[in-house]
């Protein structure tokens, strides 16, 4: 992480025009009480203790509502009761019930990220996650319950390593859940240089804990799903192993060129990120620098965290946002086509905040107008620094960017709604929506705090479409779909991700916010390459569309 | 520390205007910190008054074309910098002036001018990244490659030095006798950019004998670098070498007449060398420039006297 010392852009003046989101933290009524425990609560002496933890909306038992899964960190001087990892169960009231140690998943130590996807096609989502010093692959029994089969899975790896992001990701297109794991950076509490040490370990004059700089950086690695439970290490077989080593953090699998083969981008921290484009022969070339995602528009490398992909501009293709440290702008990269992306973050008005470290984000429609809006979590890394610099405060608020069309957004300071603006050190970050109510809510790991969770109202007029995917030749997540609704004159592309914002992941049921269309055609890009479509739908409803079969579920909420 | 740096210089324009509100040198001083602080809309009023109070000029046009082209107005931005770019005030006006066109949609304009630019600047890692994104964009793809490692290879140069600045700074820091060795790794006899830097570390650092060396090799390598003359000039006066900083100081305020640090100190100089006569209008200057600079105003005052005696 490091600043760019980058100015923030003159804010225009306030379009005025209504935004019908409305955010409210519901957490403390909702149950989810217990703070995520991550490092000491006044200082963080280690890099680990800074970078924090995702999150998950999953739907565990099948029942139609979204439950929350909470990675959870710990402290260097040993166990604290009740740090652990956490699984709710959504009573389908607003609240949530933690079933944690019924469904076996308690377990403490320092979580980093999440993926959740059906890795073995048995219908129920699986987890995998990785921490430092060891990743963990659970096994969703269906009844439940899980069950750790890391060893069984061939996942467990020698020594210690830091994995980061990951994401499941059917890169061979034979149906079943590969994975992909981005490490951070070497790491052993006893070998860290101490806080201050040199001048990597400062930040404003302040001695803070070191790294990424003068670290050792790594590669990410990949496994292939060998359709009997275990999984093979393709990292060099693939090519993925092949790129220099680097601070690889968040790895969000999507078929960023529509050519019908699963790309892989990793956000890295100070160092330039990847694109491992899929050249569907089972090998990635890393074309970060030819696609335009590896740097900013002046070539220099940003402290990549958090990545966003959608399509904020209508027009069918994916579009890529990341986030990056305070001082420096995010970066918003306009997919040009054929695998060519554009940094489009001056222009679409972005670059007037600079003020936060960001994290989690999400390309999403949260007004349902029909123009997906920008939203991203911030925290900073340096809890001591505020002492001297009130001006770099550890907790700070949300971003929210609405999308005002033509390429432009406008940052909403108050008008989304007061938990937009309350302040956290906050890290991962899953949209969905818990309470099946039309619209995306969302979720966030906050820093030894409970997590947030805002429930949005949304009031206007605006229409809106959820399609959840059912795989049969491709996985049954559906994991690695892209689906492109037309409604009103656009084109939006969504992709089924297993990984996104900040080491997180957020409902698989794609919501398309449609503005005043009450209509919608649906395009199918499976996983596996095929093509499907789906024609005049009806505003306002969940469809689920399953993989040569065609529409087999709507449901309207509330009814 | 740049920032900082630019907010005080911003705030010393502020009082001198407050004097003097009529000075347009001060306007653009003042609107020159105002763009580098991102205060744009502040530093484009700046412009215009500069304009109103002088008339036009290459260089505020240079500056109102970038600010045209921060606000994504491109047409302003070719416009204004397209008229300036044949006497470019700047050697990155080119580069401007090609983003302004990419922005606009006009790819092959743009890599024009970026190829123009490229070899005005050739060690800017930024110029080559664009081009090589034009290239590509216009399906170059060989032009492409070879912008691509051009812009590779200076990005790790670029990134190499800033790694050796943190260890210099912080060995100076720390151990300011073992400094030497690890800042040395920053000397590059051929390299007039990264001696300067590291005679400008040394100084920083009071190590002012050990940035002789450097900056006298940067001023021999390139002698139209006012920042490599300036330094130079500084260190010999803080080394108490009057006679030595003369020639630098007059050397870099012939290239920067503007730059209030050099002229006050090459006033400075002279009167330190007891040159009272070529001093007085040398700080008269230095005075006009920044007429905040109490301690100027002091000498001025001193030298204005004893040469009325005489």
């Amino acid at each position: 992480m490091a600043s760019r010392g980058v100015r923030p852009q003159p804010r225009g003046k306030p379009s005025g025009l209504p935004f019908h989101a409305r955010f409210t933290e519901v957490a403390a009524q909702a149950g989810l009480r217990a703070p995520i425990i991550y490092g000491p609560p006044d200082r963080m002496n280690y890099i680990l203790e800074s970078m924090g933890c995702g999150v998950a909306f999953l739907d565990y038992d099948n029942d139609g509502w979204l439950d929350i899964f909470l990675l959870s960190g710990t402290r260097r001087e040993g166990p604290i009761e009740g740090a652990t990892n956490r699984l709710y169960k959504n009573n389908r009231d607003g609240t949530f019930t933690d079933v944690t140690a019924k469904a076996r998943l308690g377990r403490q130590g320092w979580a980093c990220g999440v993926t959740v996807g059906d890795y073995n096609n048995d219908g129920f989502e699986d987890l995998f996650i990785t921490g430092w010093p060891q990743n963990t692959l659970y096994r969703n029994n269906g009844d439940g319950t899980f069950t750790d089969v890391t060893e069984a899975a061939g996942l467990l790896h020698s020594g210690k390593r830091w994995g980061s992001g990951c994401t499941w990701v059917d890169y061979d297109r034979d149906g079943r859940l590969d994975l992909f794991v981005s490490n951070y950076l070497v790491f052993d509490f006893d070998k860290i240089p101490p806080t201050g040490k040199d001048p990597n370990c400062n930040f404003k004059g302040v001695p803070v804990n070191c790294g990424p700089r003068g670290l050792v950086p790594e590669r990410p690695m990949l496994y292939h799903n060998n359709a009997d439970g275990t999984f093979t290490d393709v990292t060099a077989r693939s090519g993925v192993g092949s790129v220099a080593p680097g601070f690889g953090l968040t790895a969000v699998a999507a078929d960023l060129n529509g050519n019908g083969w699963q790309d892989i981008y990793v956000a890295c921290d100070s160092t330039p990120s990847l694109l491992f484009h899929n050249r569907g022969d089972g090998t990635f070339a890393e074309q970060g620098l030819l696609s335009g995602l590896a740097v900013n528009e002046d070539g220099s490398e940003q402290a990549g965290m958090g990545i966003a992909i959608g399509d904020f501009d209508t027009d069918g293709r994916l579009d890529v946002l990341k986030t990056h440290f305070a001082e420096d702008t995010v970066a918003l990269y306009r997919n040009a086509g054929h695998l060519v992306f554009e940094d489009v973050t001056l222009r679409s008005g972005l670059a007037v905040e600079t003020r936060y470290v960001g994290w989690g984000d999400g390309i999403a429609d949260l007004d349902n107008d029909g123009q997906p809006d920008l939203f991203w979590v911030t925290g900073s890394t340096f809890p001591e620094v505020e002492r001297k610099h009130p001006e770099f405060p550890h907790r700070t608020p949300r971003v929210l960017f609405r999308n005002l069309g033509g390429g432009r957004f406008e940052e909403l300071l108050d008008a989304a709604g007061p938990a937009i603006a309350e302040a956290h050190s906050s890290r991962g970050v899953a949209f969905g929506d818990f309470d099946n109510d039309g619209d995306l809510d969302i979720l966030i790991m906050n820093i030894n705090e409970p997590p947030s969770l805002l429930r949005n109202d949304v009031r206007g007029a605006g229409h809106w479409l959820k399609v959840k995917l059912v795989g049969t030749r491709s996985n049954t997540s559906a994991v690695g779909a892209t689906v492109t609704a037309a409604y009103g004159g656009r084109r939006q592309a969504l992709p089924v991700l297993a990984s996104s914002g900040y080491l997180s992941c957020g409902d698989r049921r794609l919501h398309f916010g449609l503005g005043s269309a009450a209509m919608a055609d649906l395009e199918i890009a499976w996983p596996n390459g095929v093509r499907e479509s789906v024609k005049g739908l009806r505003a306002n409803q969940l469809v689920t569309v399953k993989e040569g079969v065609g529409v087999i579920g709507r449901e309207r909420f509330g009814s | 520390m740049q920032g900082q740096l630019f907010e005080a210089a911003a705030s010393e324009f502020e009082q001198a205007l407050a004097i003097n509100a009529a000075d347009p040198k001060a306007h653009f001083q003042f609107a020159v910190c105002l763009l580098s602080l991102g205060r744009n809309d502040e530093a484009r009023s700046q412009f215009e008054q500069v304009r109103k109070l002088a008339g036009g000029s290459r260089y505020v046009t240079y500056y109102l074309g970038r600010l045209d082209l921060l606000s994504n107005d491109y047409a302003s931005a070719i416009k204004r910098l397209g008229s300036v770019v044949e006497d470019r005030p700047f050697p990155d006006t080119a580069f401007h002036l090609g983003v302004a066109y990419i922005s606009s949609g006009d790819v092959a304009a743009g890599t024009k001018w970026l190829e123009r630019a490229v070899k005005l600047l050739p060690r800017d890692y930024r110029i080559h990244y664009r081009l090589a994104r034009a290239y590509s964009n216009g399906g170059r793809e060989q032009e492409a490659a070879r912008e691509y490692d051009l812009y590779t290879q200076l990005r790790d140069e670029h990134k190499n030095t800033e790694k050796e600045v943190r260890g210099c700074t912080s060995a100076l820091r720390a151990e300011p006798l073992a400094a030497q060795e690890v800042c040395h790794r920053i000397y590059d006899p051929n390299d007039a950019d990264k001696l300067t830097l590291l005679g400008q570390l040394f100084g920083d650092a009071g190590a002012f004998a050990e940035a002789l060396d450097p900056l006298t090799r940067a001023v021999q390598l390139d002698p139209s670098s006012f920042e490599a003359w300036h330094n130079l000039g500084v260190t010999y006066f803080r080394l108490n070498q009057y006679k030595e900083a003369r020639a630098p100081l007059e050397k870099a305020v012939a290239l920067r007449p503007e730059f209030y640090g050099s002229v006050v100190l090459l006033g400075a100089t002279l009167y330190m060398l007891g040159e009272d006569a070529a001093a007085l209008p040398v700080l008269e200057r230095a005075h006009r420039l920044n007429p905040a600079d109490t301690q100027t105003a002091a000498v001025l005052e001193k030298l204005r006297a004893s040469q009325k005696k005489q």
